[in-house]
């Protein structure tokens, strides 16, 4: 399968699940296709599509919050950001993604 | 000028965003990939972000001993004293 069908899959795979969770890809057409690059790069590294933001320790229950897409782990931040983490997916709402900051978890209060 | 130092990640875009502005204003800094790092180094810097209840959510910047986490060019540009 090559690079532009491996995009086109986890597209499909990830569209229902974030769709559901109140979630779509960003307008950025630019950082979903960087993104989703990144992820296979992942995926060829660890056999997973992890975030390609968040670090991992090597311990499974740790490193299983960060597989995209990861914001059933993050809800109440990522609702608070209107973004995930590495800004793949954004709130239905949002038209302009840039002007959503990136903020740590502790400081969502 | 305050000491800059980043940890990133070599597959996050907004990693790769932060180093960007940095350059681009011709501010040096420092930076290690964590995902390209020695075990005995990822150990270290996992030790040093737990003191600051912080988890491995890349881009971190030090700019001298304030820590920002989160790709943000306002933060940067307030303690570096740049506009």
């Amino acid at each position: 399968m090559d690079a532009e069908a491996r995009k086109r899959a986890l597209r499909e795979q990830f569209e229902p699940v974030i769709d559901a969770l109140g979630f779509k890809f960003t307008p950025d057409a630019e950082l979903v296709d960087y993104c989703l690059e990144q992820e296979m790069v992942l995926y060829e590294r660890h056999g997973i599509p992890f975030c390609p933001c968040k670090g991992l320790t090597g311990v499974r229950e740790e490193d299983m919050r960060k597989v995209c897409p990861c914001i059933p782990w993050h809800k109440a931040h990522f609702d608070k950001m209107k973004r995930c983490w590495c800004g793949l997916f954004v709130h239905k709402d949002v038209t302009d993604p840039d002007v959503l900051m990136q903020f740590p978890e502790k400081e969502m209060e | 000028m305050e000491k800059v130092m980043m940890y990133t990640l070599s597959t996050c875009p907004w990693c790769r965003k932060t180093k960007q502005w940095f350059n681009d204003r011709k501010v040096p800094f420092d930076y290690v990939d964590y995902d390209l790092a020695s075990s005995e180094e990822k150990e270290k810097i996992r030790e040093r972000l737990a003191k600051e209840k912080l988890d491995l959510s890349f881009p971190i910047v030090y700019i001298g001993e304030t820590c920002v986490q989160g790709y943000n060019p306002g933060k940067y540009g307030a303690l570096l004293g740049l506009s």
